[in-house]
Parts: structure tokens; C-alpha cells; sequence
């Protein structure tokens, strides 16, 4: 019996990571933004009576989405994972990619599951004292959205091993949206300041446009991976370039053979 | 010293055709002018809608000083384009003494707008104070965080011409040319929203 080819591809495990990272990626924003509904996020000038009513409004929303969360959010992993090895496949310093793991491992608590914890706490028990509820709230949107620094780090640290890289792992010009990212993180420390206004953790500047950023940022590196995974060659030289595209002549020899 | 000569002998001259500097550094340009233009596409929204108290809030700028600044940012600007057309000249060590000055001149800068802040602060205009001081302190601020990427970038090329030449792939005089590019035209983005009124 013949073996399927993918069996036998050396790049097998990389692509299971890769595709991991595309499903975790669409389990995160079908979670925040359509189950949940945590995301855009809420008004941060809601008193606590508003805040009960923002819960009781997505109550069995937050239950269920952050339900998947908690079973299949451990799939960030896999996104970190890849990019330290990217990182490890580059000419720079081991210490690079040790430095981003730790980051990102460390970050996924506050930037990211302290938020489902808050929300579901929340939603848990409707009948909680209002100010509590506020707290809750309070807690969970100043965790997801005022700890960037660590993103931030993480990312000129990525950026720094691409501009000092001698195998050609990555375009430099992704070097430069790392910095271009880290910097429209910096932009979100004020959410710890203002209940209100476009720098608020939920303004037109520090969320809207940080969420676009982060949203091209993120198709980059995904896509930018999936090139390196293409690319690689298991050896510790330069990444090759793809080979040329098989010319359209070959095609239909090829559908003939299949069918 | 033959790595040195071939990475610093005068490039070709350009015609206008060639684009100059890595195109990957032009990117950064781009989407950070992007970005900027989108906050002040945000601050004059938001202007708009409060115009007189956003005029009230900005009268606490030192109109003197805004100038001084745009002086010193474009005359670093000008000795940044200077120093290119030196390198291109082949006058490396007059190349690099502009290079020098353009960071001093940044220095000078940074030093002008802290005087600013300081001063706001102490006639208690801070960043909570309304919402023109929120964009104002914000504007500057991350200009300022621009201005220290901006050491990095000069320092690496002051000091390492000819990695910096190799690494870039490119031609590291243009590089500054573009980082010159980008400072006079972020700079130019605030002192146009923020003083050019005032004045």
C-alpha cells in the first residue's frame, strides 16, 4: 500500500505548527469578536450598573467562548513556537530566540487569559455586586489591552535578530513592521490613564488603529512563515529561494497522471 | 582596507531615476508616515468637533519656541542631505562630522522639547490636563520616541559605515539620506498641526 507523500515530508511537523497557528489565530478572533464579543472592547467610562448590563448582555457568549479558549487556547504555542524557531533557523545569537520564547510565554498570561478569567468570573455569578462586576471588568480590559510592553519587547527583539540575520530567513522590510508594530504599542500605555478619549483602551488611536496594525502585522508573519517553512532546507547556511514555479505546460501531464 | 575603499567609493551619481536607500527602510518611511498622518487625521476630527477650547488649550504654547524648533529640525534635515552629498563625494571624514552634527542637532531637539514639557507641566498643563494637551503630549511624545530610533540608526552607521553598507545590501549613505527624510517629514507633520496656527 503507498504511503501518502505528506507521510514522508520532511517539513511535516512544521506544517502541522503552521496550520495550528491559522486555526488558533481564527479561534482567537471568532472567540473575542463574535462569541464573547469582548472585542471591540467596552466603554472604559461604564459605571457599575452599565457594567452589570454589558455582562447580563453577553452572558452565555463569554461562557462559551472563553470555554474554547481555555480548551484550545494553548495553541498560541504553536504561533511562538514557530517564530523562535525562525528565529534559531537565523544566523544571530541563540539567545534571541530564548529571550522571545520567554516573552511570549510570559505575556499569553497577562495579554491574554487574564482576560477570559476576569470575564468569565463576571459572568459566572450575574447576581455579584455591581462595583465588584466593575472591578472584574476594569481587570480584564486594562490586562489585555495595557500590557504591551511585553509585545513590545518581544517584537524588537524579533526585529533585531532579522536585521542582524545572515541567512535571509526574513525580508528586512518585516524587520521594520516589527518596529512599526512595537511602536503603535507603545501607543496603548495610556489606557491606564484616560476613562475616555481616542487614547482610552478602547480609542479610535490606542485600539482602531493598533488593531489594524496588529491585524497586518500578524497576516505578514503568517504568510511570511509559511514562505520560510517552504524555504527551509535543515541546514544552518542561508535559506534558499523558492524554486521557480512549474510551468503551466506540465499541468495538464500532471491531472492525467491523477486521473 | 579594500573592504573599506570599495564600500566607500563615491556611488554613482543619480539621475533622479534611482530610488535612493534600501527600499525596506522607505517601507518604515511609509507606514510610519501613514500612521501619523492617521493620528492627525484623528486629532483634526476630533478638533473639529471642539475648535475653540482646542484653540484655548493650544494659546499656552510658546509660539518662539515651536519656530526655534522647526529651525533646528530642518536645518538637521539639511545637514543629514549634506552629509549624503559629501559621502557621495567621496569626503567620508567631513561626511561623518555632518553625520555627528545632525545627532547634535537632534540632541538640541530633544533638549528644546523638554524644555517645552517641563514648562507646560509647571504652569499645569499636563497630559490629563484637556483634550489638546492629551494629543499634544502624546504627538511629541512618540515623535520623540522616533527621535531616539533615529540615535540608534546614526550611531550604526556612524560606526560601522561598512558593515552597515554590506548589512543593508544597500547604499549606506542614501540610508541616511532616507532617515533624513523621515525625521524633517514626521517633524514637519507636528509642527504644521500643533504651531503653524499658533503663529
Amino acid at each position: 500500500m503507498k504511503r501518502p507523500a505528506w507521510l514522508d515530508d520532511p517539513k511535516r511537523e512544521l506544517w502541522f505548527a503552521w496550520y495550528a497557528t491559522v486555526a488558533f489565530y481564527s479561534l482567537y478572533s471568532v472567540a473575542f469578536f463574535i462569541i464573547t464579543r469582548t472585542q471591540p472592547p467596552g466603554k472604559p467610562w461604564y459605571g457599575p450598573d452599565q457594567v452589570v448590563g454589558w455582562f447580563a448582555d453577553r452572558h452565555s457568549g463569554l461562557l462559551v467562548g472563553f470555554a474554547l479558549i481555555f480548551v484550545l487556547g494553548g495553541f498560541s504555542a504553536t504561533s511562538i513556537a514557530l517564530i523562535t524557531y525562525s528565529i534559531r533557523r537565523m544566523s544571530v545569537s541563540r539567545a534571541f530566540a530564548y529571550s522571545y520564547l520567554i516573552l511570549y510565554a510570559v505575556s499569553a498570561v497577562p495579554g491574554f487569559l487574564f482576560i477570559c478569567v476576569a470575564m468569565t468570573v463576571g459572568a459566572m455569578r450575574p447576581e455579584r455586586s455591581a462595583e465588584l462586576q466593575q472591578w472584574l471588568y476594569d481587570l480584564g480590559f486594562l490586562s489585555f489591552s495595557g500590557t504591551m510592553g511585553v509585545f513590545l519587547v518581544g517584537s524588537l527583539i524579533w526585529m533585531a535578530a532579522i536585521l542582524l540575520d545572515q541567512n535571509r530567513v526574513f525580508p528586512r522590510w518585516f524587520a521594520y513592521l516589527n518596529l512599526c508594530n512595537a511602536l503603535t504599542e507603545v501607543v496603548i500605555a495610556p489606557s491606564w490613564i484616560f476613562q475616555r478619549g481616542v487614547l482610552a483602551w478602547n480609542g479610535e488611536i490606542a485600539w482602531w488603529m493598533d488593531v489594524v496594525v496588529f491585524g497586518i502585522y500578524t497576516g505578514v508573519f503568517i504568510f511570511l512563515l509559511r514562505k520560510m517553512i517552504r524555504r527551509e532546507d535543515f541546514g544552518t547556511g542561508p535559506l534558499p529561494d523558492l524554486p521557480p514555479r512549474r510551468p503551466p505546460h506540465t499541468r495538464p501531464a500532471r491531472e492525467a497522471v491523477t486521473s | 582596507m579594500t573592504t573599506t575603499e570599495d564600500a566607500l567609493e563615491p556611488a554613482p551619481a543619480t539621475d533622479g531615476s534611482r530610488m535612493p536607500g534600501e527600499a525596506d527602510m522607505w517601507f518604515f518611511v511609509f507606514f510610519e508616515s501613514l500612521l501619523f498622518t492617521s493620528y492627525f487625521c484623528v486629532y483634526l476630527y476630533f478638533r473639529t468637533q471642539n475648535e475653540a477650547a482646542f484653540l484655548q488649550a493650544q494659546s499656552h504654547l510658546l509660539p518662539w519656541l515651536g519656530v526655534l524648533d522647526t529651525i533646528v529640525l530642518v536645518t538637521s534635515s539639511w545637514v543629514m542631505a549634506r552629509c549624503v552629498q559629501l559621502a557621495r563625494a567621496g569626503r567620508h571624514h567631513t561626511a561623518k562630522r555632518f553625520a555627528l552634527l545632525t545627532a547634535g542637532l537632534g540632541v538640541v531637539f530633544l533638549a528644546l522639547k523638554m524644555v517645552e514639557w517641563v514648562r507646560l507641566i509647571d504652569a499645569g498643563e499636563t497630559f490629563t490636563s484637556n483634550d489638546f494637551m492629551q494629543y499634544y503630549f502624546f504627538l511629541t511624545g512618540i515623535h520623540a520616541v522616533h527621535l531616539l530610533i533615529a540615535f540608534v540608526v546614526l550611531g550604526i552607521l556612524v560606526y560601522h559605515p561598512v558593515r552597515s553598507a554590506t548589512a543593508l545590501a544597500g547604499d549606506h549613505r542614501d540610508v541616511r539620506d532616507v532617515l533624513a527624510h523621515d525625521r524633517s517629514l514626521l517633524g514637519g507633520h507636528i509642527r504644521h498641526a500643533l504651531h503653524r496656527e499658533v503663529t
